[in-house]
């Protein structure tokens, strides 16, 4: 170990007008270290990354190399110091091919195809990447282009890689060749920092921990030195007690069957199926999960339900219904409520307000008219009811959907479609981006409508999600079901081999 | 012939798509680089002076218009549609300050065909391809000029890139807005001399409704011909083609047909194509102003 | 009132003065004195009854064409072929009115052809919108250039079936008085249209806010996913914004012909589409601001052609003022959003302390 640290960030503060996002934010990196940035959402963990790469300019502070004060105005000076950065939300063109996007803002004048065609793949021979220099990346999937934003870093030379969540998108296997080449990376002397808010990966991975929490530095310490109690408590500032799983875990085999597939397909010509031969079904007073890295078919299965999307074979039965052909507002009108995993492009209107998005799935119905036009005075009543009765944090009825905060707007999402699902409710990804409390509520709600008989399916890459909420799960896999059993029949490892599409036997049979 | 200014509007158009800005004003460009080109010629005597007083008036019209749309992010159809409308009260209060009310029409000596010797005696095609005027001339160059740049080089990469994902640009640090106003700027340019084209390079006069929507057939060609130069030749020559139709068959009066179908033509052809061309090449993000989150 | 009323009544009011202050600076180079110019503007316009009608009259067929682009741009869409439209609307008058006149009572008469008119216009109009649900076709080129093709009809139509019986130019006899729109206050021209074109502009308010076929037009146009995840039918919704669309642009048309013209030539209002599109982004696509953005433009429009006549200044004055006013209003846009964008960071900051 160096005496000098290899970077070093001091004092560093940042507002965003009068937010403060980053306070005093100090910790360093040794060369060869792995070092974890934990905290909840919010926490302002991504914030000080973005300083360190360039991409904001820190209020005060500075930033420190090997000892010396550099100033980092733009991602080019990040770069030129060895530093690289992946963002959760990658920055690829998917239109381009892999090398094209390697190469992007680091060659001039005249672009010699072929040769740097040739040197990426070398590039990527050289760490144990399967990647086709020649590839659209638009074609690959989302550990691939994972690989390729890596690829890039090294194609930059980087000796510092930040990574924010990587492993968000990653079934548990990919996630561990990732860490195998973190490991790797870090043995030649580089330095890696993970941004996170995944205890488990911390533990595994990491040899030193950073836990933030509202913009401030709350824990610095090596990992062989604490536990996830530790960690946990100073990510959220007190002891977590988990919300108790419901008591009875009965099966609900014997409640009647709600929804049905039948051999349903999403095949296009001369493309890999969508989905392949699904059949499963989801008992009144059940919650079915649905595991899998996003990808698989989950979002193919969610439209096919809802309506959005045609199966090319099979058919779809609500209470003996086949509603394969009807429309999404049939739908609707059925007593199915979809929570999309995507709020902003599909559950919410951003520019309106909280009872026009109330509204939302109800314009075609005489429930909100009188004498022919709008009744805002009940909307507004019944919107009232609901934000009191979801505790959602808005000023009234005709605040805009996009000034609330995310754990609200999904809670506005919620409270609508619990009242439109009258028999089936749909909730994809529901806790992404939430912070805790939010968490907690969501989860209480899905009880409680199970509860009622409804039948609920869940959708989640959170597996320590899928496995408190669910009564029996299925795994996804390259739009095929890998297999579905009672929760208790699985375990962490097992999903993880499933969720990677290998065949482990087929646990519990599906009744029809 | 008729197919130069078109090309030169068309190809500018695909550099701006595609790093994002959809250039709207380009009718107003295209108007004031007329009038420059016309004001210039005419009060100087030289059309090189009149050529460049047009590249100029297309380029402070296209400033205009990529200060508010690119900086500023406001709506790309409605400010250019601004700048059109303003471009027409410019030109004409202008014209006026400048030249009062003229009895009979003002005109310049339009460009000389320059015809490449030997070339230009190859029976059928010499004539038409090498008896054009210089503006012409360098339209054969343009295309492939542009293809190359478009898809062969770095800057060609760092543009296309802009208009489909502007992060990824913005993270390998390049700045996306200097890039998305500097093609709009050669829009400007090279709108302004299509302009001219018209006023200058062929009719010899000005008139106000010279240009006539043609910058917004340059606009389709570029949506049209698939934001790929190869594509914009190719539309720029069939519009050209059926505007010479039309102006042949209107001095020609053919009773069969009635004028006006003729001056239609283009634009129907436009219609018909837009509909039934699946455009599988947007730039993703066209349209969009880029902000990066601060 | 709120700040955000305030903020944008303020920046309109603003971004108008601006404009007219760049016009006046641009009469200095006739060398005229812009004061002197813009003075007898003011007064002129209220010097009597007929001038300050003219304003109303003038604004009329402006309210329906900013209606009919604000209406489409509500669903996001952009219809720019209002010219066009209103073309077609006025042809489909003058032909009616001209086939009808004389055969039933006037007022009978005027009520078919202002359905004909807007059925026409409505059809016209939602051509763009079909090619747009079934192709996705672009449909601000297809609209552009549909307004080429209505002027290339109106013209062949003016210079044969349709032709005066005089054969001496491409227009319209005179309609009989009959189908004349008959104007309520003496001694001006100010005819009936007018009410009419307020109270459409209300029924339009009326309809995009207080209807559920307003609120789905509102919902496909803030954000298309939403709203087919919500089982709405974005694709038959473009077809009938633009049919709606193509009716209001239309309907200037029948005032235009029956209040105003009373017959049809060429060259007829050719600037009305782009004027409208002004009027509606300085409204801001509201229906009861258009009706208010649409007097002042028919102001300058009286003020500009006055100017003309007394100061020497040409009637191009008029598209500089229009053209600097709609400059200033986008910019004024951006003022506001920052203004916006500043007074929502200073609630959170305020929140968090």
């Amino acid at each position: 170990m160096m005496n000098t640290p290899f970077f070093e960030l001091r004092n560093i503060t940042k507002y965003f007008s009068k937010v403060v996002a980053n306070k005093d934010v100090s910790f360093s990196i040794e060369k060869g270290e792995v070092l974890a940035l934990l905290g909840e959402n919010g926490a302002g963990k991504s914030t000080t990354m973005k300083i360190l790469y360039g991409l904001y300019r820190a209020d005060s502070g500075e930033i420190i190399m090997e000892g010396v004060e550099r100033k980092i105005n733009s991602p080019k000076d990040a770069m030129a110091l060895g530093i690289s950065m992946i963002q959760q939300h990658f920055s690829l063109v998917p239109a381009h091919t892999v090398t094209e996007n390697i190469i992007l803002g680091n060659v001039h004048g005249r672009i010699d195809r072929k040769g740097c065609e040739r040197e990426i793949g070398e590039l990527a021979r050289t760490y144990g990447f399967d990647i086709d220099p020649k590839a659209l990346v638009k074609d690959l999937s989302v550990g691939v282009q994972q690989k390729v934003e890596i690829l890039k870093a090294l194609y930059l030379k980087a000796r510092l890689l930040i990574m924010d969540e990587p492993t968000a998108v990653l079934t548990p296997q990919e996630s561990e060749n990732l860490m195998q080449f973190v490991h790797e990376f870090t043995a030649h002397g580089n330095s890696v920092i993970i941004i996170t808010h995944k205890l488990k990966e911390v533990m595994a991975v990491a040899d030193r921990i950073v836990v933030m929490r509202n913009g401030e530095v709350h824990g610095d310490l090596k990992c062989s030195d604490t536990d996830e109690k530790e960690l946990s408590r100073l990510m959220i500032g007190r002891d977590l007690i988990p919300s108790k799983r419901a008591e009875d875990d009965e099966s609900a085999d014997n409640h009647e069957v709600r929804l049905e597939f039948d051999n349903t397909s999403v095949v296009e010509r001369d493309q890999v199926p969508r989905l392949k031969d699904i059949s499963f079904s989801i008992h009144r007073g059940e919650i079915f999960g649905i595991a899998g890295v996003s990808g698989n078919g989950q979002q193919e299965l969610c439209e096919v339900i809802c309506g959005a999307l045609s199966p090319s074979s099979g058919r779809i039965l609500l209470d003996g219904e086949d509603i394969t052909r009807l429309t999404i507002r049939e739908r609707i009108d059925r007593g199915i409520g979809y929570v999309p995993a995507d709020r902003h492009k599909d559950g919410l209107v951003m520019d309106m307000s909280l009872a026009e998005n109330m509204m939302l799935k109800a314009s075609y119905g005489k429930k909100w008219m009188h004498h022919g036009l709008l009744d805002t005075n009940a909307l507004n009543n019944y919107t009232n009811t609901l934000i009191k009765e979801y505790e959602i944090k808005a000023p009234g009825p005709e605040a805009i959907a996009k000034g609330l905060s995310g754990g609200n707007q999904q809670k506005v999402i919620v409270a609508r479609e619990v009242d439109n699902g009258s028999k089936l409710i749909i909730f994809d990804q529901p806790t992404r981006g939430l912070d805790l409390g939010a968490i907690d509520y969501v989860h209480k709600t899905i009880f409680a409508e199970r509860a009622k008989g409804k039948s609920i399916l869940l959708i989640s890459t959170d597996l320590s999600e899928i496995f408190t909420l669910s009564n029996r799960i299925a795994v996804l896999y390259k739009g095929v079901i890998q297999g579905i059993f009672k929760r208790s029949e699985l375990t962490t490892e097992k999903i993880g081999l499933l969720m990677a599409g290998y065949d482990v036997n087929k646990g519990c049979t599906d009744e029809r | 012939m008729m197919s130069t200014p078109l090309l030169y509007g068309s190809i500018s158009e695909v550099f701006a798509e595609r790093s994002g800005m959809m250039v709207t004003a380009i009718e107003g460009i295209f108007l004031l680089g007329a009038w420059g080109g016309f004001v210039g010629t005419f009060l100087s005597g030289s059309l090189l002076i009149g050529l460049l007083a047009a590249i100029l008036a297309g380029v402070v019209t296209s400033a205009l218009y990529g200060w508010i749309c690119v900086y500023l992010k406001q709506n790309q159809i409605v400010t250019g549609t601004a700048i059109n409308i303003l471009a027409l009260g410019v030109v004409s209060f202008f014209h006026r300050v400048i030249f009062g009310v003229p009895i009979t029409p003002l005109t310049v000596q339009p460009l000389v065909a320059l015809p490449i010797p030997i070339l230009s005696k190859i029976p059928m095609v010499g004539p038409v391809l090498f008896n054009q005027n210089i503006l012409t001339y360098m339209m054969y160059l343009i295309v492939p000029v542009a293809y190359f740049v478009l898809f062969k080089t770095s800057i060609g990469l760092t543009i296309r890139s802009a208009g489909e994902n502007p992060e990824a640009v913005d993270v390998a640090g390049i700045n996306v807005n200097r890039i998305r106003f500097a093609m709009v700027l050669l829009a400007g340019a090279m709108g302004g001399i299509a302009g001219a084209f018209y006023s200058v390079g062929y009719l010899g006069m000005f008139t106000i409704n010279i240009i006539g929507g043609r910058g917004w057939i340059a606009f389709a060609i570029c949506f049209l011909g698939n934001w790929n130069p190869k594509g914009a030749l190719i539309g720029a020559l069939v519009f050209g083609l059926a505007e010479a139709v039309a102006i042949y068959m209107q001095s020609n009066g053919s009773a069969l047909f009635p004028n006006e179908l003729f001056i239609a033509l283009p634009y129907i052809l436009t219609i018909v194509l837009t509909v039934t061309r699946k455009s599988f090449n947007v730039p993703a993000r066209l349209g969009v102003p880029y902000s990066k989150e601060n | 009132m709120n700040a955000k009323m305030r903020d944008l009544l303020v920046t309109n009011f603003l971004a108008i003065f601006l404009g007219l202050t760049a016009s006046a600076l641009m009469i200095l180079f006739l060398g005229k004195n812009p004061n002197d110019a813009f003075g007898i503007l003011f007064s002129s316009m209220f010097r009597d009854k007929y001038t300050f009608a003219e304003i109303f009259v003038k604004a009329t067929p402006l309210i329906f064409a900013a209606l009919s682009f604000a209406f489409t741009f509500k669903a996001n869409l952009y219809n720019i072929g209002a010219q066009g439209q209103f073309y077609i609307g006025a042809l489909i008058a003058t032909a009616s009115s001209l086939f009808l006149q004389g055969r039933m009572p006037g007022p009978l008469a005027l009520v078919i052809i202002f359905m004909l008119t807007l059925i026409g216009g409505g059809i016209w109009g939602s051509f763009i919108g079909f090619v747009k649900a079934k192709y996705n076709a672009n449909e601000f080129l297809v609209s552009m250039m549909s307004t080429y093709v209505a002027l290339a009809i109106m013209n062949y139509l003016l210079r044969t079936v349709l032709m005066e019986t005089k054969h001496e130019y491409p227009q319209t006899n005179a309609l009989d008085t009959q189908v004349w729109l008959p104007s309520f206050i003496q001694g001006t021209r100010l005819h009936i249209g007018f009410i009419l074109a307020v109270a459409v502009a209300i029924g339009v308010w009326i309809l995009l806010y207080k209807t559920t076929l307003g609120y789905r037009i509102r919902v496909v146009g803030y954000n298309s996913d939403a709203a087919r995840m919500s089982g709405i039918d974005a694709n038959r919704l473009y077809v009938v914004a633009f049919f709606i669309s193509g009716a209001l642009a239309a309907m200037a048309g029948f005032t235009e012909v029956n209040g105003v013209q009373h017959m049809l030539l060429q060259g007829f209002n050719p600037d009305i589409g782009a004027a409208g599109l002004g009027i509606a982004i300085l409204a801001n696509a509201n229906p009861i601001g258009i009706i208010f953005a649409a007097i002042l433009f028919g102001a300058l429009n009286v003020g500009g052609t006055i100017m003309g006549q007394m100061s020497g200044i040409p009637s191009s004055i008029i598209e500089l003022m229009q053209g600097f006013v709609m400059v200033f209003v986008i910019l004024s846009y951006f003022v506001r959003s920052e203004l916006e964008t500043r007074r929502a960071k200073r609630m959170l900051a305020v929140e968090n302390d």
